[in-house]
């Protein structure tokens, strides 16, 4: 079987929050707190309110989540 | 593949070593965790851990560095305090910390000192420019060393430094460049990439005209700020950047561990 991360879903940043947390609204009007992976913070890529951004779910607690990706546009 | 059980805190986990530079924690069949390490341009390597639980992080950082040679390093957004703390508990130790400024496009024009010409971003000549990065280079490495300076993270070609020369604007003096800044447009916030001046031309307004010189355009194009990461260590160009107004935004730490 293979193994699962959390369910990734798109979304938007609505606003940077203390402790390097962002919040998320997802195309299902819900929000969810996240931080950003280890890869874009080693990639120094910024993560800015309106962005759209890949998030994964975290399976344990579905209000928070990880910012896998930034989309260019 | 190489996989150790950890039967002891929440969740319990397994670590697998699923690539030579990608670990993961599984909670029965979901990753509860990943790790990945991955090699920069100057050579050193980095690490990053994901992970949903204290106890996931620590046996991740654990797995890893029982696989991988020291020094190891890693980067944290200062105020991410929680990942600082599990970085530290494996060992780390803070390095270095680089400030983030957000940096106001409108200025004052600064004209370059006598003899000295802007060549605007994208028409700098690939030939000089290439020679003033290698000359900038080497005067960074004998003094205090291009792993002090703000990090490059993509991939160049053997020998490269320069990927794309279009993204530079230089400062010339006669035949050659002894300036360069170079800018990157990434969606809504440029960064100021890199701002170095040849050591036997400083301390003469070089560094300031191009500064300007590239903030004005951008403010042009209608940009109305831009980031710049600026060594804590780097007196000159933290007086450079808060003299245009820049203020600081956010902060990062490079961490290191060395070995026993």
């Amino acid at each position: 079987m293979a193994n699962k991360g959390g369910i990734e879903v798109e979304g938007t940043v609505i606003e940077c929050l203390r402790n390097a947390t962002f919040k998320v609204e997802l195309p299902n009007g819900h929000h969810v707190l996240a931080h950003i992976s280890g890869k874009i913070r080693k990639n120094y890529i910024k993560i800015l309110p309106f962005d759209r951004v890949l998030v994964e779910l975290s399976p344990y607690d579905l209000a928070r989540g990880r910012i896998l990706f930034r989309y260019r546009t | 593949m190489q996989t150790t059980h950890f039967t002891s805190g929440e969740p319990a986990v397994v670590i697998t070593r699923v690539a030579p530079r990608h670990w993961h924690a599984l909670d029965d069949d979901v990753v509860a965790g990943r790790g990945e390490a991955t090699t920069r341009p100057d050579g050193r390597t980095f690490l990053s851990i994901d992970a949903w639980h204290r106890s996931v992080f620590d046996r991740l950082a654990d797995a890893m560095l029982a696989d991988l040679p020291t020094p190891l390093y890693t980067v944290v957004d200062e105020v991410h305090t929680d990942l600082t703390a599990g970085w530290e508990r494996a060992g780390f130790t803070i390095r270095r910390r680089e400030w983030e400024y957000v940096v106001p496009t409108r200025q004052r024009p600064a004209a370059p000192p006598p003899g000295v010409t802007l060549v605007p971003r994208g028409s700098a000549a690939e030939g000089p420019l290439r020679e003033l990065d290698r000359v900038i280079r080497a005067e960074v490495e004998a003094g205090v060393g291009w792993q002090e300076m703000p990090a490059e993270v993509l991939p160049r070609p053997a020998g490269d430094t320069i990927v794309d020369p279009a993204l530079y604007a230089a400062a010339a003096e006669g035949d050659e460049y002894v300036g360069l800044v170079r800018v990157v447009q990434v969606p809504r916030l440029p960064r100021i990439g890199l701002l170095a001046v040849r050591a036997d031309r400083q301390r003469r307004g070089i560094a300031r005209a191009l500064l300007a010189d590239v903030l004005g355009s951008l403010h042009a194009a209608g940009i109305p700020t831009a980031t710049a990461e600026v060594s804590e260590a780097n007196a000159a160009a933290t007086a450079l950047f808060e003299s245009v107004g820049a203020r600081r935004a956010s902060s990062t730490l490079e961490l290191v561990r060395h070995g026993e």
